[in-house]
Order: C-alpha cells, then structure tokens, then sequence
C-alpha cells in the first residue's frame, strides 16, 4: 500500500525538519519527504493547511481489556486513539486480571493483532495484582513487551517495597511511572481540598496528598537511580518538587493531562460525577503553573489518562461512581486550547517524540527509513460530542467544548486508520 | 468553557419547586416563612393547606427529631403522609436516582422530604422528580429547615436580623447545619464568626462576610448568639481530635464562659447535644439557652415550607 501525504507543514522535531513536503509512504515505511513528489499509484491524503507530525503517542492510557470491557476494548479503546491522532497508546495494568504476568501482556498481544486500530504498549505492574506488597517479575514482563512498569490507580505504600522494586529493576528498560496520592491523606475524597469542598460540604483531597508522594518518589528515583517517570502531575507544589529534583537527576520525567491544565474544582455544584477524577481538578493557579511548566520545559509529556467508564456507571452518587474519564478524543484540540501559543515543534515534542523516547519504543520521528506512524492535524473548529465518541466511556468534563485544533487524519504502519471526513477507515470487524 | 447546570433555582410559582438548601428562597421568602411559622404557632390552621397531597418522607439516615417534627407538621396542614427509612444507599446503586424519581412520581408522591448521608443527594433527586423536593439534611451539605428555624428563633429574640452577631461554634468541617446557617445568615446581613480548631474548621471555610476565629473567648463578648455545633466521638479515631475533654479547654461553653457571653445573648443548639462535651449541663439549664424554643419552632417552620413550596406565596405576603 502506497500513500502520498500532500503538500502540508511537515513538522518532525527529532530531525529539526519545519517545512511544506511531501510524504511518500511504500510497505509501512516512510521513503521520501520532499518538495514534490510524483504520484505513482499512491493514495493521496491532502495535507494542505495541515501540520504532518510524527504519529502521536499516550503513554498513560486505560484499555480496560482484559476484564472491564463493559468500559472499553482494545478495539474500542484503539479506535479512539486514531481517532484522537494517537498511532500508539500505552496501556495501564489495572485491568482484570492485573497486567502482572506474560501470559496477560500475550492475551493484550492477541487482541491487538486482531482488534488493534493503534499500536499498543503495555505497562506492567510494579506490584503483583498492584497490591503494594510484592514485586512484579520485570525481566519476564519486559521480554513478553512491557515498556515501563506502574501500579497506577494506586500508590505503592510501602517505601521499601517500591525501593526494593526500583532497585531490582533498575537495569530493565523501562521507567518506573508512579502514581501519587496518598491512601491516608486522600481518604474517601471525590473532589480537591479548598473552598469549593468547604461550600459544596463534600470529601476532599488535599494537595498535600499528592505533594508528599511526588516529593518521596522522586527521592527513592534519586536514591535507586531507577528512571521514573511522575504520571498526571497536578499541583503547583508537585511541579516546583519535580524542578528540584529534575536539577539532579536526568532520567526523571513527568506528564500533565488535559484535564488539569484547563479545568478546576468548581465543576461539582451539581453533585455529578463527570468530573471526578484522580487527581482530583484543583485550582486556577494550579492550572496556570502546569501551563508554565509546560512552557518551560519542566513538563516533557503531555497525556490524557484516558479512564473511560459507562455513562451508567458515572451517572450514580458522587462517592460511588468511578473516577476518570475518556481522553484521547478530545486531547489534541484541549492541549492547543490550553496552551494557543505553545510553538507547534513543542507541542509535536510533548505528545510524540519524548513519549517514544521515555518508553523508548519506535516512533516520535518522521526520518525516511522510519515506520510510517503520521499524524495529521489542523487548525479546524469543531466541538466535543461524547455521544459520538468511538470510545466506550462517552463521558467528559469537556462535553459541548468548542476547540480549534483537531486531527485530520492517522496513519499507522503507512495505512489510513482514520480520516475526519471518513472516520475510522477500516470496518470494524469486532464491532 | 464547560457549562454545569447553575442549580435548582427554580421561577416561581413552580410545580416543582425545591427547597434543597436555604438560598432556594429569596429574602423576603424566608421573611414570610418565619412570618407564617409565628402565625401558626399562635394559632393552627386547619388542615386544608396540604389537603390530600402525598408528602414522602424519605429518611436514608435516621433521624427521631427532624422526621418527627417533619411528620407533625405534614399532618397539621392536611397532607397524606408516607413514611419510608430505606436504610443507607439503597438507592443510587442498583436503580438509578433517576428511575427512582420517576417510580415514586408514578406512585403519585407529590412532595419527597429526603434525608440523606450523601451531600447532594436531594439535588440528584430534585433533578428528575417532577415534585417538590424538600431537603431534611444531606451528608455535610445542607439542611435548610434547620437553618430556617434558627432564624425563626433568632427573629423571634432580637426582631431583625441585619447586624446581629452570631458566632457558631465546633466541627464547622461536618456541620450541615452550619453550611446552611452560613448561606442564610450572609443573606440576611448577619454578621457570621465561626470558631473552632483547624481540623473541624479548616481555613477554606473564610469567605466574604464569613469571618473565622480561633479564641473562642475572645469572641463570645461580641456576639448576640453563640450557636453550639455537636462534636462526636468519631472525631477522635479519624485523628481530628485527641480527646473530647481537650476539645472543652478550647471550645466548650461551660460556667466560665457564660460569663463572658453578654446578658441579653442566646444560646442555640440544633441538637442533639451531647451534654458535658460543646456545652455543660449549666449551659442548658441557662435561661439564654433556647434549645426547646428551637425544636418547637421546627414544627411551624416546617409547615410553612412546605405550604409555600406548594402553594406559594400567601396573599398579601
């Protein structure tokens, strides 16, 4: 299969590369980027007055597969992400059973092979059955394709075990990505500590709960030199934590979501569970500082925590319904919307060419030999519909949310997976 | 950017009009609520104000008190009372809020008065019941009949409310009755102190009008109310307390204290108290203390709400 990528702004960071080309495509391999290229038997995609970028990555997704596929598949999970620009996701291992064995990376191998839009990285547990208790087999998960290894959703309590675990693994590639809110601090919180849960009479979480893990974690990442890597960091506090350690340490890198870089704690007055979330949404100078710390380098990845769940589910009381919510398809025109001058080369960086080099996987590149991965977006109004989402977990804070930025097609493997005008390419055999 | 329903507010008159926290009712509704609670404590009406209209009382969290002085004063205007205790969060789990709301309107229930341990479960329910809503405490959320009767006893006191000093004082943190003081009181120019140690009153809880101050005996020299908030044992196995009887030294009202709180002050409590921990046995007994004046005004406080939730406001109101 030939495809021809058409005259738009070819923008590719890992090469420096900023200019109008050309993109030829043979064998799911990208051959030749230049001024004009002739078409020979190819399809054309038309890029005009579109950026073409290095397909983007999520290194912090939930595919809830195996075991939770009432929320999400792999299918439907993966369909999302093309669908939201992503030619690769990385799966989070708080599914049922835990991804804490080969066997269950090979069943998610199985599934992608089968089902999968989107390439799909797994992440294994730090902790068997992510307990906090005991250690996770990282060689063996590693060689079956674990990239990085967190018991996200929760926080490993016990600091010698998850000392312990980042000294064992320290020379398994893959980062160690950690989830931070303490159990004790966090309670039975549904919203952020402050004046809105002071008004609303509501369980809250402190900063605080956040703050002292992220300080602890990146302390034993110092101690074990384990490469870390702070998930969905939220607080202003967690951020200036993070600079201080990132001043001693290379190998620590952190994420910020969608979410916290735009919405704040004031979205519960209803008593509705569509924004609840962990971390929770805090405030506006929160907010602000991550939008600072994105702008001055501190934060290297942006990722959505794609959470989906049902609408059923998210529709009971405040203190039952799950936290989290879908990402991936609103994720690109909520980054550009939080962040409008944000230089186009730093936003590429952020969602493609950092993700692939912290799970230090293929992609983040558009170098002729590369796997064709592409990512074609553009300056397009349009607003978020959660009804249409090809994601299970139709629920989202940004619901009715009018964005500019918004993905025009995705190419993974040098096949059209998804086209704005077309939707996903490819019928789905699973659906 | 992301739009969240502004509440329940409704335009009145309203069939589905809900009294789910006390700024539900405008000023001068509350006014006339208070007005109507004196006019039937003075004389009772006959029960043709509520006459064959279903009232549901929905108790998920027990309550003597609050369901008995609810159920009295459905009964005194007329309406057919059911009574339901479900036990805790029953609902909300297998059938939705929602279905629920729609079962119960089916069944030709008019008026739900809900208690609740979740804060925001009666606005939940107020959403899809095509009723009144009436909220008889949610979680730490709000409890406005309460509020409504405290200032019915304040009123009842002083004659007005702009400028009156109230400091109320304990675990603000859980308090639903505090929040829904606090609401009333800022919209009716009371000037509002609370008191309390950090862990029970964090200072999220400064807002405009609102002050917050930590020398309980500093304060009671100004104040012409001092409202005494429960303080339960629980507090200490959660570690936001160490003992009760280290939580007296700071915050109780007992005999040295009495002294400091001037003459023509009250006393009010929304009960149940717990004698010898907030407040002593002498404070109680004190004749500034209004703790039964409260409990009686409920009644009327509560069938004047209900007679304007259902019917509106009075003629010549």
């Amino acid at each position: 299969m030939r495809v021809l990528i058409r005259g738009g702004r070819v923008i590719d960071p890992s090469r420096g590369l900023d200019a109008v080309r050309d993109v030829a495509i043979d064998g799911g391999i990208i051959r030749a980027i230049s001024e004009h290229i002739e078409e020979r038997g190819h399809e054309i995609i038309d890029a005009s007055n579109c950026v073409v970028a290095p397909g983007f990555i999520d290194m912090h997704v939930h595919l809830r597969e195996p075991g939770q596929t009432h929320k999400e598949t792999i299918a439907t999970g993966t369909a999302a992400a093309v669908a939201g620009g992503f030619t690769a996701v990385a799966c989070m291992p708080n599914t049922t059973p835990a991804i804490d064995t080969p066997a269950v990376i090979a069943e998610i191998a199985q599934r992608v092979a089968q089902a999968g839009m989107a390439r799909v990285y797994p992440i294994g547990a730090i902790t068997r059955g992510r307990e906090g208790k005991q250690l996770a087999p990282y060689h063996e998960l590693a060689a079956a394709g674990a990239v990085a290894f967190s018991d996200d959703g929760n926080t490993v309590e016990n600091v010698r075990v998850l000392r312990n675990a980042a000294l064992y693994s320290r020379d398994v590639r893959g980062p160690f990505i950690s989830h931070c809110l303490d159990d004790e601090l966090h309670g039975d919180a549904v919203m952020n500590e402050g004046m809105q849960s002071a008004i609303l009479g509501l369980p809250a979480s402190p900063r605080l709960a956040e703050d002292v893990i992220v300080a602890r974690d990146v302390l034993v990442a110092a101690d074990t030199r384990k490469a870390w890597h702070i998930a969905h960091v939220s607080t202003a506090t967690s951020l200036d934590i993070i600079r201080w350690a990132r001043s001693r340490s290379t190998t620590l890198t952190c994420e910020v979501t969608p979410h916290h870089l735009l919405l704040h704690d004031d979205l519960f007055i209803d008593y509705h569970a569509r924004a609840k979330v962990a971390p929770p949404l805090r405030g506006e100078n929160d907010s602000a500082a991550l939008r600072a710390g994105v702008r001055d380098g501190t934060i290297d990845v942006f990722a959505t925590d794609h959470a989906p769940h049902t609408l059923e589910e998210k529709a009971q009381l405040l203190s039952i319904a799950p936290v989290g919510f879908s990402g991936l398809e609103i994720a690109v025109g909520a980054y550009a919307h939080a962040l409008p001058d944000l230089p186009l080369t730093r936003f590429i960086t952020l969602i493609s060419t950092r993700p692939a080099q912290i799970l230090g996987v293929e992609g983040g590149t558009l170098a002729v030999g590369a796997r064709a991965d592409v990512t074609i977006f553009g300056e397009r109004p349009w607003t978020v519909d959660a009804r249409a989402f090809y994601s299970k977990g139709k629920n989202t804070p940004f619901d009715g949310s009018k964005f500019g930025r918004r993905v025009i097609a995705t190419v993974v493997g040098g096949r059209l997976a998804y086209h704005v005008d077309r939707g996903i390419i490819e019928p789905l055999a699973y659906a | 950017m992301c739009q969240s329903p502004t509440g329940s507010m409704q335009t009145r008159p309203s069939s589905t009009r809900s009294l789910l926290d006390i700024d539900d009712l405008s000023r001068d509704e509350i006014a006339s609520v208070i007005r109507r609670s004196g006019e039937f404590r003075t004389k009772l009406p006959d029960r043709s104000l509520l006459a064959g209209v279903p009232v549901l009382n929905l108790f998920f969290e027990a309550s003597t008190r609050t369901a008995t002085s609810f159920t009295l004063a459905e009964q005194r205007v007329g309406a057919d009372v059911i009574s339901f205790a479900p036990g805790t969060s029953s609902l909300g789990k297998g059938e939705t809020i929602a279905d629920t709301a729609i079962t119960l309107r089916a069944i030709g229930v008019r008026v739900i008065v809900v208690r609740h341990n979740e804060s925001g479960f009666p606005r939940r329910l107020a959403e899809s019941f095509d009723g009144h809503v009436v909220n008889a405490g949610d979680g730490t959320r709000a409890h406005p009949t309460q509020a409504l009767l405290d200032l019915a006893t304040l009123h009842a006191e002083f004659g007005r409310f702009e400028g009156l000093r109230v400091a109320i004082v304990g675990d603000i943190l859980h308090s639903r009755v505090a929040r829904s003081n606090i609401v009333g009181m800022k919209m009716l120019g009371i000037d509002v102190t609370l008191v309390g140690p950090p862990t029970l009153l964090p200072d999220d809880f400064a807002q405009d009008g609102v002050r917050i101050e930590r020398d309980f005996d500093a304060v009671l020299p100004r104040v012409d109310a001092v409202m005494m908030l429960r303080v339960q044992r629980e507090r200490i196995a959660a570690s936001l307390l160490p003992a009760l009887a280290d939580y007296t030294i700071g915050y109780q009202l007992g005999t040295q204290r009495l002294r400091l709180l001037p003459k023509g002050a009250v006393i009010l409590h929304p009960g149940p108290y717990n004698r010898g921990v907030e407040l002593t046995d002498e404070a109680l007994a004190d004749p500034r203390s209004r703790y039964e004046a409260q409990v009686t005004n409920g009644v009327y406080i509560r069938m004047a709400a209900l007679d304007l939730l259902v019917n509106g406001l009075a003629v010549g109101a």
